[in-house]
């Protein structure tokens, strides 16, 4: 039988064609969108993307320790929002073993005035080393020591300091006892702990970015996920950087050579972005009462919960600092767990204050008695002792050397993040990236042509 | 009496009590207290456009003593570590020239000292080590004013520059040390103690020819080292100290016609003669201390004893001459042998709480010092000795002097510390009329200075500007109540990682002509400091 091909019909195929193609017309910016977006949104996951989350809030809890899940640590798959924040625990800015390190360190103001520092850092860690350790230790007790010995800048040569590490929970909240020595004043002295808020001394770094949050006093949730590309952003006036080899020689390594979570990490996309959860940290009033920073989103490597970055939310919501790191695994023996970061930025926007922290020259050391009684008590400070002598070459010599202001990714969780920043900041982050460096002129900033 | 002052008279806001100065003072102190508590304004990029910012990142990295120097000696010989400043000290009086006590105080200046300071370490093996730290001072002071009120290089060339081994080569020592044992021999410095201003701080003299203005700041550089073996033994985490010192010196007190000679001294036609000093031949002239620490989380406390001399001589009335007809007493400057027994402890925690602060971190410093036989001046006894009696006109008394301190770290930054010191004399009695090591002032059984300091950064500055008061003031009982008060208000800016600048204004306030503080009433001053390290 054949069917009759009448002008009704073809005009009516053609109407029907006309719809599809003027639809697809206009979809077809939005499903490029959607296609080259690196994040979704917790709701746009697919089952698969979700296999490894667990969705509930109310687990069960540890029968000694309520404040902990009841699923002994580290976890297994799915995972809670609240077990990766407790999993990233395992990752502060100061690793959770024994070890030396030598620490360079700076910071740049908008003017370009620039300030480093070197610092050789030794420490001391209860067994087992991570954050095991931390969790076997008793709330009050010193579970970790920490001794800096500066080398630079020479104002600061010999100044030394020695902190100790409590186990906090809800009432034992002293996180440090602290000791500094200076040649100056040639004496050992103990100094009240800073307050968490508070920044280091020409640094944005607050004391709380630098020791880490315990995650239990925050409640945790699942924004989304997204691909991260970039994490440190060195300037392309420098296409180096002089880091300390396993064997102790200095190396120029080029810096594109430098991978996010360093190059043991098996999980890079084919383009060499790191999959990671978006999630964000609420801080408990019964825990934390008008803490400075109420909320954080972290982003966390979807294997091992490193937080590759950071951005810190101030009480009217809006974004107050930042945080990216690039890391690599140190302590195999930890696996997963034996992430640390070799380069830090943190970056206040409030302030447009930018700094950087490398940790060179990183070794893992096994104290013998003798070492642990003589290196980790106040009095050993007195003594000018330099025990192990560390170089580090990572420094930033000139102020356009300096790494770059972090993305801001204005485009990733518009409905989660609030980013407000200052004209003058908005247009030197601007310049930075049009320039591929730092730029330091308030002409510029201004938003004119500058030098 | 009103003063009158350089920049002419400064007036006295409406309804300010009698001492403006005093006043605004603890204002100041109260504003820094408060302003933490606010929320900081936020504040965006450079103020001072282009021209600044330029300025301030050639700066930033200016270092030609660093690169030029320090760095070519170091690569050269890599196991010699070479550092030094180089710190010029000015400080101008606001008062106009004019009569004070028994001084003509006819200069502005009071110190123009420029300080250089070679620091060398050399490492023979991963123990032994030599320290070598010189210092060339040289005071502009005597040359770049015309005051005939200052004549000190006539009485001591080192009130002019440091001339000779002994003010030049600071320290020189070797040092030698395994995991629970140090050993240092030679000319060192050590310091004693927890807190600041000097209670235990004992082992060295001190150059103290800014008398009341020396600060805790500068004892570095201005105690006077001494040739000593000084050993330490670890044991856990605590130690014990064994100093032996074979080599006295003394404390260098303002030398007449020195800036800060006090003007309350009146000229004396006393017959004094050489002073006598302990000899480093003589074994039984040297000094031994001990010091034991001991940590105890959350305490650390420490004992110490010193079997010294005192560093100051006492003028013993060793007889009268009557030869022009008046009674001229013949004073004989002898050292004593002083016991001292001291401890020191620190303990920290924190209050939680505290209204608009929250949780108030802070630690709790205490020490003490107890002197024995130290010698007083006895005015009975005096009389005693010009007569030909049995007597050199003293006697021995204990003294004690302490303090505690609170420290606090409030928001941003900001410390405040509260620190009530302590000096008293042991079985005083009204005829005691002078002053001895440890105890109070002539006059008065004990004395009593509530410190008050605090200092913040400023964020605007990214900390590299700070301010800080300190407030000193002098009570004491029973004779001279109010001996004054010392207030400090310094401004310090950070030029560079390199360069640091601080102006300083100091003030001398209330208390009689006789008294410690209230004789440098015409003293108050505005002083800048300019310090390159490399």
């Amino acid at each position: 039988m054949t069917r009759r091909v009448t002008v009704s019909w073809i005009v009516s195929l053609s109407a029907w064609w006309g719809v599809v193609c003027l639809g697809l017309l206009l979809m077809w910016p939005r499903l490029l969108l959607a296609e080259s977006r690196s994040w979704k949104y917790l709701s746009e996951l697919s089952e698969e993307e979700r296999r490894d989350i667990d969705l509930r809030t109310d687990t069960p809890r540890d029968t000694t320790l309520p404040y902990l899940p009841a699923e002994p640590y580290p976890f297994t798959p799915p995972y809670t929002a609240e077990e990766m924040g407790f999993r990233s625990m395992e990752f502060p800015h100061i690793a959770r073993w024994n070890f030396t390190m030598i620490e360079d360190f700076g910071s740049v103001m908008p003017t370009g005035y620039l300030s480093t520092g070197k610092t050789i850092v030794l420490s001391i860690y209860p067994e087992p080393e991570g954050l095991i350790g931390y969790f076997n230790s008793k709330p009050g007790e010193v579970y970790t020591r920490w001794l800096s010995q500066d080398t630079y800048p020479p104002e600061n040569l010999g100044n030394q300091m020695l902190m100790l590490q409590h186990r906090t929970d809800q009432t034992a909240t002293t996180k440090t006892d602290m000791f500094a020595y200076s040649p100056v004043l040639r004496r050992v002295r103990r100094f009240p702990q800073p307050r968490r808020q508070d920044r280091f001394p020409d640094n944005p770094m607050t004391f709380d970015d630098f020791l880490g949050r315990d995650a239990w006093e925050f409640t945790w949730r699942i924004i989304g996920t997204d691909v991260l590309s970039e994490t440190v952003r060195f300037p392309k006036t420098r296409p180096t950087i002089t880091l300390m080899t396993g064997d102790g020689t200095l190396k120029d390594t080029p810096v594109q050579s430098l991978k996010m979570m360093g190059d043991e990490y098996p999980y890079y996309t084919p383009e060499g972005g790191v999959p990671c959860y978006v999630v964000e940290a609420k801080a408990k009033p019964d825990w934390l009462s008008n803490y400075y920073a109420p909320r954080i989103i972290y982003w966390l490597d979807q294997h091992y919960f490193y937080p590759l970055r950071t951005e810190q939310y101030g009480a009217d919501g809006e974004l107050v600092a930042m945080e990216t790191r690039l890391a690599a695994l140190y302590n195999p023996d930890l696996k997963e767990r034996g992430y640390h970061n070799v380069i830090t930025i943190w970056w206040n926007a409030q302030l447009d204050f930018l700094a950087y922290g490398v940790h060179d020259g990183h070794r893992r050391r096994q104290w013998s008695e003798k070492d642990k009684d003589t290196y980790f008590n106040p009095d050993f400070m007195r003594r000018v002792w330099f025990p192990i002598p560390m170089k580090t070459q990572a420094t930033v010599r000139v102020p356009e050397d300096f790494f770059l202001r972090p993305h801001l990714y204005r485009d990733k969780f518009p409905e989660e993040r609030k980013i407000i920043i200052a004209p003058e900041v908005e247009a030197r982050v601007q310049a930075q990236d049009a320039a591929g460096h730092l730029v330091f002129t308030e002409t510029l900033a201004n938003g004119q042509p500058g030098q | 009496m009103r003063k009158k002052y350089v920049c002419g008279p400064r007036r006295a806001p409406f309804g300010s009590p009698g001492n403006a100065r005093v006043w605004w003072a603890w204002w100041s102190v109260v504003v820094l207290s408060v302003v933490p508590l606010w929320r900081p304004v936020p504040c965006h990029g450079g103020m001072l456009g282009d021209e600044w910012s330029r300025v301030d990142r050639a700066l930033s990295i200016f270092d030609p003593a660093g690169t030029y120097v320090s760095q070519p000696i170091e690569k050269a010989i890599p196991a010699l570590s070479f550092k030094g400043f180089f710190r010029q000290w000015s400080d101008i009086n606001l008062h106009r020239n004019q009569k004070v006590g028994f001084r003509n105080k006819d200069f502005r200046f009071l110190q123009l000292q420029n300080l250089l300071e070679i620091e060398l370490h050399y490492q023979f093996t991963d123990n032994l080590e030599l320290t070598n730290i010189n210092h060339f001072l040289y005071d502009g002071v005597y040359n770049w004013q015309d005051a005939g009120g200052l004549f000190a290089p006539r009485v001591s060339k080192t009130a002019r520059y440091y001339h000779n081994f002994e003010r030049i080569v600071q320290e020189f020592f070797l040092s030698y040390r395994t995991h629970s044992f140090d050993i240092a021999i030679g000319k060192q410095q050590v310091a004693w103690g927890k807190m600041d201003g000097q209670f235990i701080d004992i082992i060295n003299p001190m150059d103290r020819r800014e008398s009341v203005q020396l600060e805790a700041s500068d004892y570095e550089y201005r105690r006077i080292p001494t040739w000593m073996a000084n050993a330490t033994y670890f044991f856990g985490g605590n130690s014990l100290q064994l100093l032996y010192i074979p080599n006295f010196e003394q404390d260098r007190l303002p030398v007449p016609g020195s800036p800060w000679f006090p003007p309350s001294v009146p000229p004396s036609d006393a017959i004094i003669n050489k002073r006598k000093r302990p000899s480093a031949g003589d074994f039984g002239d040297h000094e031994y201390g001990a010091r034991l620490d001991i940590s105890m989380d959350p305490l650390t406390w420490g004992l110490i004893y010193f079997y010294a001399w005192n560093d100051n001589p006492d003028f013993f009335i060793t007889g009268h001459d009557t030869a022009d007809g008046t009674v001229r007493p013949i004073l004989t400057p002898r050292h004593t042998r002083l016991h001292h027994l001291g401890v020191t402890a620190d303990y920290a925690a924190a209050l939680s709480g505290v209204p608009f602060i929250g949780d108030l971190p802070f630690v709790l410093r205490v020490e003490g010092l107890l002197s024995t036989n130290v010698k007083f001046a006895d005015a009975r006894r005096q009389v005693a000795a010009l007569s030909g009696g049995d007597t050199n006109g003293f006697v021995d008394r204990d003294t004690l002097r302490a303090a505690v301190a609170v420290e606090f770290a409030l928001p941003e930054n900001t410390t405040f510390i509260v620190q009530p010191s302590l000096f008293t004399t042991f079985g005083w009695r009204k005829r005691l009329v002078s002053s001895g090591f440890g105890g109070a002032t002539a006059g008065n059984e004990w004395n009593l200075l509530p410190v008050v300091f605090i200092e913040r950064p400023f964020r605007f500055t990214r900390d590299r500007l700070r301010a800080s008061v300190t407030v000193f003031p002098f009570l004491g009982s029973p004779g001279q109540h109010y001996e004054g008060t010392k207030t400090k208000l310094v401004v310090s800016y950070k030029f560079s990682r390199f360069i640091t600048g601080r102006l300083i204004y100091t003030t001398y306030d209330g208390g009689g002509r006789n008294s410690t503080f209230g004789q440098y009433d015409k003293w108050d001053n505005v002083g800048w400091e300019l310090s390159y390290e490399f």
